[in-house]
């Protein structure tokens, strides 16, 4: 073949996004300065006073990174409760996201009257901080490990049947139709078989949430709800913040324990 | 995989009855506005071997599942065995389907857990919810299972993953899982359409044994003219939603498939081309 010029493609005009990306950028550089301005109600952001106060804030983090290891020993009864909560919050929520989840996703309950009651309430569930929880448990049943271990484990609920049953709907699921061809009821279709096939899903999200629950019920005691938190804000209240360094240094190692096993596991089940 | 294992005695499940099926003047329009059949009318005599030909989109998926009432007709009505189609909900309809095995392209079966579950599935119809529930299965479940996977020469892979199995194995546990039921239609929808040529056969043969020796009414859809002409007695040819053709699968001519496929033939509308 001798050289020939290039062809010239006509084309259609390429579609292009700057305009979207531009308004984008603008909304969200106009909403930044409005709520930042105190004429109108505004965020005060007082940089003034991070000036003023540095000095004292140098002391306690020159407190905080020196901790006081000696007290250690003081903290590994609630720390144990705040483990067991994390735990038994999981395991509890574990069993009770299976039916949930099932019901909450459009491929396992294809009818809208019974699944948009569960979506809903749990949508609710989730809107929730989970310190309102604790603080609204505390006051209603007391003080203890009680309200924090009910906190987790909506919060935990709240995320994995979220998270999982937008995870079925996402998939295809052929057995499904294979299943309801031989007979079976939906039930006996999610049971039988759509479990088996989701078990990663489920294991995945459950190891997640078991990570969040160790770091939110270390602060779950804070507002009376048991485990370490309640130390936390003990010795806060004390200025004692090389104590407290040397609590937030267990929970650092504690976290880290847990997510190394939460991956171990994470990878024998893939 | 070439061996031609035979379907034989010992998965004789209790002497199934064949069932014939009536069509009288089925139209199928999906809620989208498709139309994927037109006025369809057919008769077939209980323990007939039937293909189904027709180009993608003619409607052959539909008319297969208009058979167990995974789509519903618009109008017109079917019958299958005993049963008026229509007319049967809920649990009624269950029953039937468990009365109809159906295999599928994909085979459909549950990847992630294994060939005994997925078999196991062929036992709803028959089981209690709350039995499946608890995932307790009783004697005679697990025998049929047994005699299911006997029967297509999978015994020995009851255990394994079914992601672990090549696509000719899968097709022969999802044809276990429909023999499971003890059913007297088997319906297969484009059962060969992801296997290599070798595999085709053997599953082709499969299917030619259940009709022949368990004289099980059998539908297949098939896109391929050749595997529809050495395996079927009956042929159905399907163009836009209309029966176009119907007549004995070795005798039609090479004019009766394009007028099928409105088009000529090529290479590919072939297993061996
Ligand atoms: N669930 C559905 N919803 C809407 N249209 C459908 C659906 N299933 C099939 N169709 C349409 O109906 C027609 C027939 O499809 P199908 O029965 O799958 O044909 P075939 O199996 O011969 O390829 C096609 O036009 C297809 O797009
Ligand atoms: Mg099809």
């Amino acid at each position: 073949m001798t050289d020939t010029a290039p062809t010239v493609w006509e084309l259609p005009p390429k579609p292009t996004n700057r305009a979207r990306i531009a308004l984008i950028i603008g909304a969200i550089a106009t909403f930044t300065t409005l709520t930042c301005l105190p004429a109108i109600g505004g965020v005060e952001l007082d940089f003034a006073s991070l000036v003023d106060n540095w000095r004292n804030g140098a002391r306690l983090g020159r407190e905080f990174i020196q901790p006081d290891l000696s007290f250690l020993p003081r903290t590994y009864r609630p720390m144990l409760e705040t483990l067991q909560m994390a735990v038994v919050g999981a395991g509890v929520a574990a069993v009770l996201s299976v039916p949930l989840t099932l019901w909450a996703a459009r491929q396992t309950n294809p009818r809208l009257a019974t699944r948009q009651p569960v979506r809903f309430t749990i949508n609710v569930v989730r809107a929730v901080p989970d310190l309102v929880y604790a603080t609204v448990l505390v006051a209603v049943i007391g003080v203890g490990p009680l309200p924090g271990l009910i906190t987790l484990i909506l919060f935990d609920i709240g995320i994995v049947v979220k998270l999982v049953s937008e995870a079925i709907d996402a998939g295809e699921h052929p057995y499904m139709e294979a299943g309801m061809a031989a007979g079976g009821t939906q039930v006996q279709v999610n049971r039988g078989v759509v479990l088996a096939q989701s078990w990663p899903f489920f294991t995945n999200q459950w190891l997640y949430v078991l990570e969040l629950n160790v770091r939110i019920s270390a602060i779950l005691g804070v507002v009376g709800a048991g485990g370490i938190g309640r130390l936390i804000s003990e010795r806060r209240a004390f200025f004692a913040y090389d104590d407290v360094g040397a609590i937030v240094f267990e929970i650092l190692v504690v976290v880290i324990v847990i997510e190394l096993f939460s991956n171990l596991v994470r990878r024998r089940l893939t | 995989m070439t061996d031609q294992h035979e379907v034989g005695p010992g998965s004789d499940v209790s002497g199934p009855t064949s069932w014939s099926i009536h069509l009288n003047d089925v139209s199928v329009t999906y809620p989208n506005g498709t139309t994927a059949l037109r006025n369809v009318s057919l008769d077939i005599p209980a323990g007939e071997m039937v293909s189904i030909v027709g180009l993608s989109g003619s409607g052959k998926s539909t008319l297969i599942r208009v058979m167990n009432g995974l789509v519903p007709v618009t109008t017109g009505t079917v019958a299958v065995g005993p049963h008026e189609v229509t007319h049967l909900r809920g649990r009624q309809l269950r029953q039937l389907r468990g009365h109809i095995g159906m295999i599928f392209q994909g085979f459909n079966l549950a990847e992630r857990t294994s060939v005994f579950r997925n078999v196991m599935v062929g036992r709803f119809a028959d089981t209690p919810t709350y039995r499946t529930l608890l995932g307790v299965s009783s004697e005679r479940d697990r025998d049929l299972v047994f005699a299911g996977l006997d029967s297509v020469g999978m015994l020995d892979k009851v255990w394994t993953r079914a992601s672990d199995l090549s696509g000719g194995q899968k097709q022969r546990v999802a044809i276990a899982r429909a023999l499971a039921q003890g059913p007297s239609v088997m319906l297969a929808d484009e059962p060969v359409a992801s296997l290599d040529p070798p595999t085709a056969h053997s599953v082709m043969n499969d299917l030619r044994h259940i009709n022949g020796e368990r004289g099980l009414t059998v539908l297949v859809n098939l896109h391929l003219i050749d595997l529809a002409q050495q395996y079927t007695t009956r042929m159905i040819g399907l163009r836009a939603g209309e029966i176009v053709f119907d007549g004995p699968a070795a005798e039609a001519t090479e004019s009766n498939f394009e007028h099928i496929y409105g088009r000529p033939i090529k290479s590919n509308d072939k297993l061996a081309n």
